[in-house]
């Protein structure tokens, strides 16, 4: 008889069996598990267990946030299947089932379009799982204005205020302290044109007058510049892994410029006079959907918890690790690519509540 | 996962009993900072020190722990 085994490292184990036909082997990455139980759920022999989600996540236990027991498991690969955050990968041989198209596999992604993005940054700020990197190239700052300045160093004192002053640290002086050989202050003074901006601030306050200058954009508008020296260059990189499909990147984008398809819709309900503002759900939840309101002013009395179910993958978390049953997550519509073997399908649509 | 106590730890400042969601639910006076009128919920002060009473109403969502300021409870 063939059996399973399974290897354990740190956090992450993987259940294994290998006969001669074929080899079937079911991954778990703990530090990717977003503790939802969806797997304990979907599992048809449970093998499956979810930890005590709340403690590990929120006292940082060195414990995986859900035990597959090797010999119930039939590594049948549903709960791969059925895990919104890809924590769980399995294999025949070596190859991932969620690339096959006789499994289901929920539809999910996430996308930003480099041709319209402006590398702005908002959503590498406000993904809850830091899986997205912008990176950017800025224009340079002299192709962007031109002018014309100098400084008549017979007249200058070496007073230092234009260096003091200049809010691109272009004016430079080598200042000489007076001996009794050269008892004067006279100092060397450079101006670096790829820095100065022509804002003409040390001309003004120049107490000799020794600086001439003159802003060129300003005289003639935008006349000698060019258009493709102001451009951002940059290129957007979402994680994969880490991304949750949660759709911050969607909403806070100002130029709408990333898609997001989440695997589930639903209705998630808290009962405020249940709350007891423990703070659990807020701490679980993968996608920064809930948190604690402050009092527009003082004296006023917010929800105890506040959500904003636009970036609300209804996973579930919260509504399992609320020690007073506060919170009601309901999945209304399951979107998986098709299938035909029904017993895959009833799995997918046990997901619904 | 089960919740334990270091009696040596506590300073009976009761922060756990206060802070437990469950507590609150079973005896909502606690919520206000008295004692609970009931053995019913799942931790006390007694005598100056916190002691377990029932536990298994526990739903190990690591509260007492986050709060306590002496590691004298915790999931394990």
């Amino acid at each position: 008889m063939v059996a399973n085994t399974k290897e354990v490292k740190a956090k992450d184990m993987c259940v294994k069996r290998s006969s001669p036909e074929e080899k079937r082997e079911l991954s778990f990455k703990d530090e990717i598990c977003v503790g939802c139980g969806i797997c304990e759920q979907i599992c048809p022999v449970e093998a499956i267990e979810l930890g005590d989600i709340g403690a590990i996540v929120r006292t940082g236990a060195e414990v995986p946030k859900i035990s597959i027991d090797e010999n119930k498991c039939v590594l049948c690969g549903m709960c791969s299947v059925g895990c919104p955050a890809d924590a769980l990968e399995f294999k025949l041989d070596d190859i991932s089932i969620k690339e096959m198209d006789e499994y289901p596999s929920l539809i999910k992604s996430a996308e930003i379009d480099d041709d319209t993005c402006i590398y702005c940054k908002a959503c590498e700020t406000a993904c809850p799982r830091e899986a997205i990197t912008i990176a950017r190239s800025l224009p340079d700052r002299s192709k962007l204005v031109t002018g014309e300045i100098e400084i008549d160093k017979n007249t200058c004192i070496s007073c230092g205020v234009c260096e003091e002053m200049c809010p691109a640290d272009a004016i430079v002086m080598e200042h000489h302290e007076p001996t009794s050989v050269d008892p004067t202050v006279s100092s060397d003074i450079y101006v670096d044109k790829d820095k100065c901006v022509y804002c003409l601030i040390c001309r003004k306050s120049c107490p000799v007058d020794a600086i001439k200058a003159v802003c060129r954009s300003c005289s003639y508008g935008d006349y000698d510049l060019k258009p493709e020296d102001s451009e951002i260059e940059g290129s957007s990189f979402i994680d994969d892994e880490s991304c949750i499909n949660c759709g911050w990147c969607k909403e806070i984008c100002p130029v709408d410029a990333a898609e997001v398809k989440k695997p589930f819709k639903g209705e998630l309900s808290i009962d405020q006079d249940k709350c007891t503002t423990c703070g659990a759900c807020v701490d679980i939840c993968p996608c920064d959907v809930l948190s604690f309101p402050k009092p527009a002013e003082s004296g006023q009395i917010p929800e105890k918890v506040f959500k904003d179910e636009r970036f609300c993958i209804y996973c579930g978390a919260c509504g399992k690790v609320c020690p007073v049953e506060a919170i009601d997550v309901k999945r209304t519509d399951v979107n998986y690519t098709p299938t035909k073997s029904k017993s895959w399908k009833n799995k997918m649509e046990s997901l619904k509540s | 996962m089960e919740l334990k106590v270091n009696q040596d730890n506590c300073l009976g400042c009761g922060v756990c009993v206060v802070a437990c969601p469950v507590n609150v639910s079973i005896s909502p006076e606690v919520a206000g900072g008295h004692g609970s009128k009931t053995t019913e919920t799942i931790m006390m002060v007694e005598n100056g020190v916190i002691k377990l009473f029932s536990e298994d109403k526990c739903t190990k969502c690591g509260t007492c722990q986050k709060f306590c300021p002496t590691d004298a409870i915790w999931l394990e």
